[in-house]
């Protein structure tokens, strides 16, 4: 073997532990709290928007409107370097939580949105005729419906957060992308060292996908297919 | 007794049913037929209020619901009303994601908050009723059209209604699976339950209605007994209805 090969698998054997661990301490908890905060954003966004109420209506039809037709990055980059021109300074890692989970909220909104309007009004009318109110139709016969529709593009979301979560290595968040970045300063080893960290990014989404199918299938029970 | 006067409801500009006066007493089957457009389904939802009249009034026991095109009863009167309907849909309209014994005992445990133990119990008498037993842990995509259907008969017996409306229950159906629906709902009346129907099955009316009411253009046309209405019409447009329907029975028993 000669001696750049086996440098190589030195660096890669001795670079993997750093890049995981960046990944299980920022990585990973940045994408799981911003999705759960970001899904609970997108839930509540969704049925101001399915609701009558004009106000609350306008409200989230801005919100998506905002979120949707700005770059991510730039998103936090203002949460980051802009807000504390007006003195508010937040660390790094909870920028990044409300940068992602604002995202996550305005799309997944949509998503949501979506799932709850592609239930048909027979099963709103079906509940109504059994006595229940608007809120008891909702929970009790469109959510569990919506819901399963609503797994495989909210797994999609949940994806693309992991991988976007790389983003906040430019607001100085040591996750994984940065811990790469860092080691390829000292070894000059970019191809490697980047596609290393691809390769855990890649292990990570693969858990997410098998977690969706799981999901899936816990609700194919009551699905004719 | 169920009583309904003056009741008009409009889409936009078109006005569904113009005037509609009826009574339907205590353990009286009434059913309802027409021409499709005569209004005969809005007139059946607008009693489980799924539809909302523009004007007039709905009473069924001691309450009563006012409706003028400027204003309309609270939603806790309008949601109390309609818990003394239930309504059966014509296609079915079950709760997928429920077994069938589930699916009936919804509406008794969440809108009636019986207990789950109580809700069984009672929902497996009425899934006996319509000879479903076996079939309390299937799903409704499990089930044949005319099982799916008497599960939706059970589901809307559940929150003991004391009226009971069917739209169209066999029009979804294959022609081998009305039979088992209409058993069940001619064993319904025959203990007592008050129902009106909109059918297109008119030997099925006149075996099982105390009234037939013909519709037309949402207003009724004539009303009386099964004898009277279907088979002594003495309105024109009663007697084209039935002609067309029978001409229409003829040409698909020919097919």
């Amino acid at each position: 073997m000669s001696d750049r090969t086996e440098r190589l698998i030195q660096i890669f054997i001795d670079s993997f532990l750093p890049l995981l661990k960046a990944g299980v301490a920022f990585t990973i908890p940045l994408t799981l709290i911003s999705f759960a905060i970001g899904f609970a954003l997108a839930f509540l966004t969704a049925l101001a928007r399915l609701s009558n109420w004009k106000v609350l209506n306008g409200i989230a039809r801005f919100y998506v409107w905002v979120i949707r037709g700005t770059p991510l990055l730039l998103q936090l980059f203002i949460i980051f370097f802009g807000l504390p021109s007006i003195g508010i300074v937040i660390d790094a890692f909870p920028s990044a939580v409300i940068g992602f989970s604002i995202s996550v909220g305005a799309y997944g909104s949509e998503i949501i949105r979506a799932a709850i309007l592609s239930i048909g009004k027979g099963q709103w009318e079906a509940a109504y005729s059994v006595g229940m109110t608007r809120s008891q139709a909702l929970r009790r016969v469109i959510l569990p419906q919506a819901a399963r529709v609503s797994v495989p593009p909210l797994g999609n979301s949940l994806i693309s957060l992991l991988k976007d979560t790389s983003l906040a290595a430019v607001i100085t968040m040591p996750e994984m992308l940065q811990k790469a970045q860092q080691i390829t300063a000292v070894y000059y080893e970019p191809l490697l060292l980047y596609s290393e960290a691809g390769l855990i990014y890649l292990l990570f989404s693969t858990v997410l996908s098998n977690l969706q199918r799981r999901l899936e299938k816990r609700f194919e029970r009551f699905s004719a297919r | 007794m169920i009583k309904i006067a003056n009741l008009k409801i409009s889409f936009g500009d078109h006005e569904v049913l113009r005037g509609i006066d009826l009574t339907i007493e205590k353990g009286q089957v009434m059913v309802i037929i027409g021409p499709s457009g005569s209004g005969k389904t809005t007139l059946l939802r607008s009693i489980n209020l799924l539809e909302y009249p523009t004007e007039g009034i709905l009473s069924i026991g001691n309450s009563r619901l006012d409706f003028t095109p400027q204003t309309k009863p609270n939603a806790t009167d309008i949601l109390a009303f309609r818990r003394q309907t239930g309504m059966v849909f014509q296609s079915y309209n079950l709760f997928p994601h429920r077994t069938a014994l589930q699916n009936v005992m919804e509406g008794q445990v969440i809108v009636q908050k019986k207990s789950k133990a109580e809700a069984r119990i009672k929902s497996m008498e009425l899934l006996r009723k319509v000879g479903l037993e076996d079939k309390a842990d299937s799903y409704p995509h499990q089930l044949s059209g005319g099982q799916q259907q008497r599960v939706g008969i059970a589901r809307a017996m559940g929150i003991d209604p004391a009226l009971l409306l069917f739209d169209e229950p066999t029009s979804a159906l294959d022609p081998e699976l009305v039979g088992d629906v209409l058993k069940v709902i001619k064993e319904l009346a025959g203990e007592g339950m008050t129902m009106v129907i909109v059918t297109h099955e008119m030997k099925f009316a006149r075996d099982v209605a105390d009234q037939v009411v013909f519709m037309d253009n949402g207003v009724i046309i004539e009303q009386g007994s099964p004898g009277q209405v279907i088979d002594r019409p003495t309105h024109e447009r009663t007697r084209l209805f039935l002609s067309r329907l029978n001409d229409s029975v003829v040409q698909n028993q020919k097919i």
